[in-house]
């Protein structure tokens, strides 16, 4: 690997054929029938909901980034000679660069994110029309167009890193774009979480429960915006989250890369080694994705797993040849590989507290004959339970890394981050067979509106029970993956102000240190409580609105009258909007809030108070509110009672209670503890020099 | 246009209206104006059947379009002592309609379920709706309540259905009841294993058993009887439900 620029040029080649197959298969999709005109009729309605609200969020966060951009500019801008003299240099390229690579960052995660809504939108109702004639056509149209996110996301993150280190030169420069993606994710991932729970909740409390009638039900007012809110959750949202995570766990490692002690040709060789992961893993998930196919008869759940361990296998091949044949030492394979297994095991073990064929489902499901609060109080005690194989995985992947690194003579937290990449290198596949959830969701719900005939319901229902599959192995994956690249940042965060010549003394014999650990171990519970309020505020007003409607126009409920579907779209996306200010201040003004008052020994104990707390809740929050949702599933079969049982009402009111933990709170966390630990690390040299309390 | 005659169970009126049963079981279930609703279930009656208990033809009379061309909705006949009034040959087919207005036809079938050697989960419609359990087949059940000459109590008439009991038919102290809806399985299992142990042959579970079914709980059909003759009106299995009325299936949560 002596000339390391070259790799970088190959990474962007790899993200541009990347892009090409994204587009390629979205065209592709485009060109598939779009069904009879009432089906289109019904896509119509959610494609305007999605891009409503995509407008109004990308606007939003155009005004963010740009006010973000010109405050970055300026801080970074002015450089400091030292803190006592109170000089200054005026650096405005820098500042420039910075602001670039913030807004650049956002716009590359918000392109992977627009095309993934674009093309979900469009193979909504192309999925279902599919399934008019087999099982095999729909799922191959709807993981091909899961696929453009997949690929779209990975191509725009190489591309815009690669660019901006061979621009710039140095890895902070990219700091600067993992810091616009996770703004963007942040924003993205809570406001469409948000979203999805306001709708969903209000159509199922109102729709279902009180009214009586079905799911997807095109009476129900509330039924276009819930399907609206699959997308900007688990397309946009999800997408934007492990753009973020992917991102954010490079630009660690390539941090950690130039601040290794080794020669120059080696610190450069070091930085660049995460971009030959992405780039091994985005050809590795090119041919992964390929070979997910279903034959007629075959399940597609096994095909979705199959293409991730395929993708697995051949990215640890294609990295042991790198290694092989470059003089990169060996602990980076060993190190990724740490990661890779790691997240593939913690990804399936999430699967079992949420598996309706596994005890923790089946148990929550018995006990809901007794009513909902040992409903409540079983799955909330399994999903502490889920949290413990997670985190001896990630406790396990650390040490290993670590030592693994060590002993080929490398740093032991450079390993820790590669472990991370090495996790995320195969993002494109797994974000692909995520993505391909709630395109199936929909898919369903356009059959069920449009009044398709039951065999495309039976299809589209065996395609969407291993979409939840896929989406709870993600989750898993994702939290996991988040977690190890905190270590990371963290460790750069350490290594960024050392470099400003300040000695970082993180003990819990420090008062400052303590004080900064309980305020962050605060901030993740306080983000999720805030998160779920506005999901129950937006959701009473929307249940206002879906039974006002029902009351004021019979016409609804017989049939004979369409609702207003778009004021609950619109009611849906203003409360989500308006609902992220708070929770996008904790994120970006609390740790600065904490650096500039206590000083960066503070902060360093603010950031690990705030992974740990953040992790931990993430998984309970995921796996607990995916286990009540599948127990009312497991209900809903005929167990127990069956649907309308007290035990299926008690499970209901569980689920309810899951809906903003495993869609709103849960996958936000992970955003958030990124997103802390990257303006951390950005404004650590400021930091470094200028706190209050020294 | 046509006028159709309509015996409703719950509550029990005879009611003319111009709308057809799909029709009338929306209306009849999702409300008008005023707001009611519930699940419906009723038969439709011959048009042309009379009875001198019954102002039929004044109804009629009055079951015109309103001023805006709309169809009437309903022309309430009688509400107190329907069943017993009314022929059970001029029972045509028996409507189900769901909480939002999805209704399913059932057709009478001559093949009455015998159902000797198990236990029975009854559930009463109309005149009156208590929840028995009883160790007699449909046949022998009716009889004792409309023709036992020693009971002091019997009803003229009666609907009632079958709801499933699964293990427990066969097996009151030890059958599996995890998977049954009913609430207070103690007392059901208990009411069960004195009709199979004891002289009694049916025993009230609930004396004021709500008359909603959960449709999917039927195990077989509909029963309507009186002195004279049985009529029954079989459920469909839930594939074939699911095959040739999707929406009501979905809506019944089958």
């Amino acid at each position: 690997m002596n000339n390391h620029l070259t790799w970088v040029y190959i990474a962007i080649v790899a993200g541009i054929a990347s892009m090409a197959v994204a587009l390629y298969l979205y065209f592709w999709v485009l060109k598939q029938d779009p069904g009879t005109e009432r089906a289109q009729e019904v896509a119509s309605w959610i494609k305007e909901g999605s891009n409503a609200y995509l407008l109004k969020l990308y606007r939003s966060l155009g005004i963010l980034a740009l006010i973000i951009g010109v405050i970055i500019a300026v801080v970074f801008g002015v450089q400091p000679e030292t803190a006592e003299s109170g000089a200054v240099t005026m650096i405005w390229r820098e500042g420039l660069i910075m602001a670039i690579a913030f807004v650049g960052g956002a716009v590359c995660s918000g392109i992977a994110g627009f095309l993934g809504m674009r093309v979900a939108v469009e193979a909504n109702v192309r999925t279902a029309t599919a399934a008019n004639f087999s099982l095999s056509k729909a799922f191959k149209l709807s993981f091909n167009a899961g696929a453009v996110l997949g690929l779209a996301m990975v191509g725009m993150a190489v591309i815009g890193m690669s660019l901006l280190y061979l621009w710039t030169g140095s890895a902070e420069a990219v700091l600067g774009f993992s810091f616009g993606a996770s703004t963007l994710a942040l924003l993205a991932k809570a406001g469409g979480g948000i979203y999805t729970k306001t709708a969903d909740i209000a159509a199922d409390l109102v729709g279902k429960v009180e009214v009586g009638i079905p799911e997807d039900d095109p009476r129900n007012p509330a039924v276009v915006a819930d399907n609206v809110g699959d997308n900007v959750g688990d397309v946009a949202g999800m997408g934007a989250d492990i753009f973020d995570s992917y991102v954010a766990s490079t630009v660690a490692v390539m941090l950690l890369g130039a601040s290794m002690g080794l020669s120059q040709a080696d610190h450069m060789k070091y930085t660049v080694v995460p971009l030959v992961l992405c780039l091994l893993g985005i050809f590795a998930s090119l041919i992964g994705i390929f070979l997910v196919r279903v034959k007629e008869g075959q399940k597609p759940g096994p095909a979705l797993n199959r293409g991730t361990i395929i993708t697995t296998i051949l990215f640890t091949l294609f990295l042991f040849v790198f290694v092989c044949f470059t003089d990169v030492n060996p602990g980076v394979f060993w190190a990724a590989l740490t990661g890779l297994i790691t997240g593939v095991i913690i990804g399936f073990t999430s699967d079992y507290f949420t598996n309706d064929e596994q005890k923790p489902v089946k148990e929550t499901s018995r006990v809901s004959t007794s009513g909902s609060a040992i409903n409540i109080i079983t799955g909330y005690s399994y999903g502490l339970i889920s949290i413990v194989p997670s985190v001896i995985g990630i406790a396990a992947a650390t040490l290993i890394s670590f030592h693994v690194a060590e002993h080929f003579g490398m740093s032991g937290i450079y390993g820790i981050g590669i472990s991370a990449v090495g996790m995320l290198s195969i993002s494109g596949m797994i974000v692909s067979a995520d993505a391909y959830g709630p395109i199936v969701d929909n898919a369903r719900g356009i059959a069920e509106m449009a009044g398709m005939d039951h065999e495309v319901i039976v299809r589209a229902d065996e395609l969407d029970s291993a979409g939840n599959t896929a989406k709870a192995i993600t989750k898993g994956f994702s939290i996991s993956a988040a977690a190890l690249t905190v270590i990371a940042l963290f460790a750069a965060y350490a290594e960024v102000v050392e470099a400003a010549g300040v000695d970082l003394a993180i003990s819990l014999r420090e008062p400052l240190v303590v004080a900064g650990v309980f305020l962050g171990a605060m901030t993740p519970p306080l983000f999720s409580a805030l998160t779920m309020l506005s999901v129950t505020h937006n959701a009473f007003d929307m249940i206002e609105e879906v039974r006002r409607q029902f009351r004021e126009e019979p016409g609804i409920l017989a049939g004979t009258h369409k609702p207003d579907y778009a004021r609950c779209v619109s009611l849906a996306a203003e409360g989500a909007l308006s609902s992220l200010i708070l929770p996008a201040f904790l994120a970006v003004g609390l740790p600065l809030l904490v650096g500039f008052v206590l000083g960066p020994d503070a902060l360093g104990g603010f950031l690990g108070g705030a992974i740990f707390t953040g992790v931990i809740f993430a998984l309970l929050m995921s796996n607990a509110g995916g286990l009540w949702d599948n127990a009312k599933k497991y209900i809903e079969t005929g167990k127990f009672g069956g649907p309308g049982s007290e035990a299926h009402k008690a499970a209901v009111v569980g689920d309810t209670v899951g809906d903003p933990f495993k869609d709103t709170a849960g996958p936000s966390l992970n955003t958030l503890i990124t997103v802390m630990s990257l303006v951390s690390s950005l404004f650590a040299p400021i930091i470094a020099l200028f706190h209050l309390i020294k | 246009m046509a006028i159709h005659l309509y015996l409703s169970l719950m509550p029990e009126a005879l009611i003319a209206s111009m709308l057809s049963p799909e029709e009338f079981g929306t209306y009849y279930a999702v409300g008008s104006a005023k707001k009611s609703r519930g699940q419906a279930m009723f038969f439709e009656v011959d048009p042309n059947y009379r009875h001198p208990y019954f102002r039929t033809d004044e109804a009629y009379a009055r079951c015109v379009p309103h001023e805006d061309g709309s169809l009437k909705s309903s022309v309430y006949i009688s509400v107190y002592r329907v069943l017993e009034h009314v022929n059970l040959d001029a029972l045509i087919r028996l409507y189900l309609t769901t909480m939002d207005g999805r209704t399913l036809e059932l057709t009478p079938d001559d093949n009455i379920p015998n159902g000797t050697g198990q236990l029975h989960l009854y559930q009463e419609l109309a005149p009156v709706t208590p929840l028995v359990v009883s160790r007699l087949g449909p046949t022998q059940f009716l009889d004792q309540i409309v023709r036992n000459p020693v009971s002091l109590v019997t009803v003229p008439s009666i609907v009632f259905t079958e709801l499933q009991l699964g293990e427990l038919a066969e097996d009151p102290e030890m059958g599996l009841i995890d998977h049954l809806p009913y609430t207070n399985h103690d007392h059901l299992r208990q009411c069960l294993t004195d009709v199979k142990t004891k002289f009694v042959s049916t025993k009230m579970v609930d004396r004021t058993h709500s008359p909603n079914v959960q449709y999917r709980t039927i195990k077989n059909g509909f029963f309507v009887g009186n002195i004279e003759q049985l009529r029954y009106f079989p459920m469909p299995t839930p594939e074939e439900i699911r095959k040739d009325n999707y929406r009501w299936f979905r809506s019944a949560n089958m």
